[in-house]
């Protein structure tokens, strides 16, 4: 429906995108892609790696203040599609994207935009902790310096502090900032990465399996942390974990071999989704 | 549902879990209601047989196998809980274990309805004696009430075994027949003419029409929980001319 943006010109061999777009029909989303108050909005998305496609047309809106958890067998694509919103693909060698992805009405794939700060509006959260080999309070701080976000040392110290009490990290490192983060456990590293992430005021925050390295009470404060998150953040969240995407979501997304195949409510999904392979997935018959 | 979306066959709703385990335990908490609603409706062909034949030991036969129906309850429970609390249910699967759970609860307040009638049936013994309290237009139009309500429960059970939406619209469909015969039998037992009984008589005889109404009641229920289940769609409380309308332009 939208202009066609390519991100990456990259020579896909002898077959045209054409022809290989005709070989590969997307299928019909079952459910309402659309919110009424979106703060990205996805259409018509693909993503192709060479010759080969992994996104097929896929068009879906991220809300205002909502957690939408994308769900899906291995290889479906979500993780991919997850890379997308903040063009995470770029960095990938003959990977290219078309379609259109707006954020708050903006092109994120114009050739005028910059994605490195591109990537402090839509921060991104990974499977495995990742800090920074730095203390606690520089892994917070470094982004708001690299951005220029705060004037002094006094800005600095109260962006670091807001970051992790958001992050629900706060009393337990306030007395150990200078100490390394790669020394916290593994779900407080996680929740570093999360204030990290926060500390460059995103609009939108992307989770990539977030706590599929964490033990279940860690991934409860995890949890627990998203949902207060939701109230300042939009919030997209891949997880292999069904019960995952029903507890913090409130509306979930289907993938199938690159497919969107359904979205809807979480509730819906959960209960009387209406497409059978997202049937299938969700309790368990696929494959 | 598209072609490229085909329903699930309703036979299949249970089964095709990539963990055997999950469809055995499904099966096994479906077996135990099958066995409940076997049960119920040798319970209410026996308590109106006692009734309408005045026969004692049939009755107290009722009575001792009551408990039966309250066990399978209990093993039901169990079953309902194990599965939740292991597998965590999602979408079909979820409705089948809330739907189970539900059609348990029915199968044994159907059976308490039964073991109700077989206790009145050993009342009204008491109090005639020998003499035969029914008149013939009162027993037939008990057995077409129990005929009514027997079947529907009856049907209502082989619904359960393949969430069978076409059976449970034709106990819906049924509801007429069984609240005639349960104005038929109370019509009886206001007319002048049945003086001959007592008031305990006539009490304990609109306790058991009573009872076999609701015994078609909890029939109609778990009809409403089959569809659930087989549609995703919670049906109870929906107007019921609208509801069959809508299942016959459905195509069912």
């Amino acid at each position: 429906m939208s202009t066609v943006v390519e991100v990456m010109e990259k020579t896909t061999g002898a077959m045209s995108s054409a022809e290989l777009a005709g070989e590969q029909h997307s299928r019909a989303t079952v459910g309402d892609f659309t919110v009424a108050d979106a703060r990205m909005a996805c259409r018509e998305v693909e993503v192709w790696y060479g010759p080969k496609k992994a996104i097929n047309g896929v068009s879906l809106d991220i809300g205002k203040n909502e957690v939408l958890s994308m769900i899906g067998p291995s290889g479906c694509g979500k993780s991919t599609f997850l890379r997308c919103l903040n063009r995470m693909n770029d960095t990938i060698d003959g990977c290219r994207v078309t379609g259109s992805i707006l954020l708050d009405g903006q092109d994120i794939y114009d050739k005028s935009l910059d994605p490195v700060p591109l990537r402090a509006r839509v921060g991104m959260v990974f499977q495995k902790p990742n800090p920074f080999p730095k203390s606690i309070y520089e892994n917070v701080a470094y982004g708001p310096k690299i951005h220029g976000l705060t004037n002094n040392r006094a800005e600095l110290d109260a962006l670091v502090e807001s970051s992790l009490r958001k992050a629900g990290l706060w009393d337990e490192v306030k007395d150990r900032l200078d100490q390394a983060g790669t020394g916290l456990s593994g779900g407080q590293q996680q929740r570093l990465c999360i204030a990290r992430t926060i500390a460059v005021s995103p609009e939108v925050i992307l989770m990539d399996e977030p706590c599929s390295a964490l033990d279940p009470i860690a991934t409860a404060i995890v949890e627990e942390l998203i949902d207060e998150l939701r109230s300042q953040y939009s919030i997209a969240i891949v997880t292999h974990s069904m019960q995952q995407a029903a507890r913090v979501s409130q509306r979930t997304a289907y993938f199938h071999l690159g497919d969107l195949i359904e979205i809807g409510e979480t509730n819906d999904i959960f209960t009387s989704p209406k497409h059978r392979l997202t049937e299938d997935y969700i309790t368990g018959r696929f494959g | 549902m598209t072609d490229e979306n085909p329903p699930r066959a309703a036979s299949d709703l249970a089964g095709g879990h990539t963990v055997r385990r999950y469809d055995e335990e499904l099966a096994k908490l479906r077996a135990i209601i099958l066995e409940m609603g076997e049960h119920v409706v040798g319970q209410a062909r026996s308590a109106v047989m006692a009734l309408v034949d005045r026969d004692d030991s049939q009755a107290y036969r009722v009575l001792d196998r009551e408990p039966q129906i309250d066990y399978l309850s209990l093993d039901a429970d169990e079953e309902v809980f194990r599965v939740i609390a292991r597998r965590q249910p999602t979408a079909v699967d979820l409705r089948i274990v809330l739907a189970l759970s539900k059609i348990a609860s029915d199968a044994e307040r159907a059976g308490d309805k039964a073991k109700i009638v077989a206790e009145q049936a050993l009342e009204l013994k008491k109090l005639s004696g020998d003499s035969d309290y029914l008149r013939d237009d009162l027993r037939a139009a008990l057995g077409r009430l129990e005929d009514a309500a027997c079947s529907m429960f009856e049907r209502s059970i082989r619904a359960v075994v393949n969430f069978d939406v076409a059976l449970s619209l034709a106990i819906f469909e049924d509801e007429p027949r069984l609240s005639d015969a349960s104005t038929e039998v109370r019509h009886l037992l206001g007319e002048d003419d049945q003086k001959g009984l007592s008031q305990r008589q006539v009490v304990c005889l609109l306790t058991c029409a009573h009872g076999l109404v609701r015994i078609g009641n909890h029939a109609s229920n778990i009809a409403e929980q089959v569809i659930y289940v087989a549609l995703g769609q919670d049906v109870r409380y929906r107007n019921r001319e609208i509801l069959i309308e809508t299942l016959h332009h459905q195509g069912y």
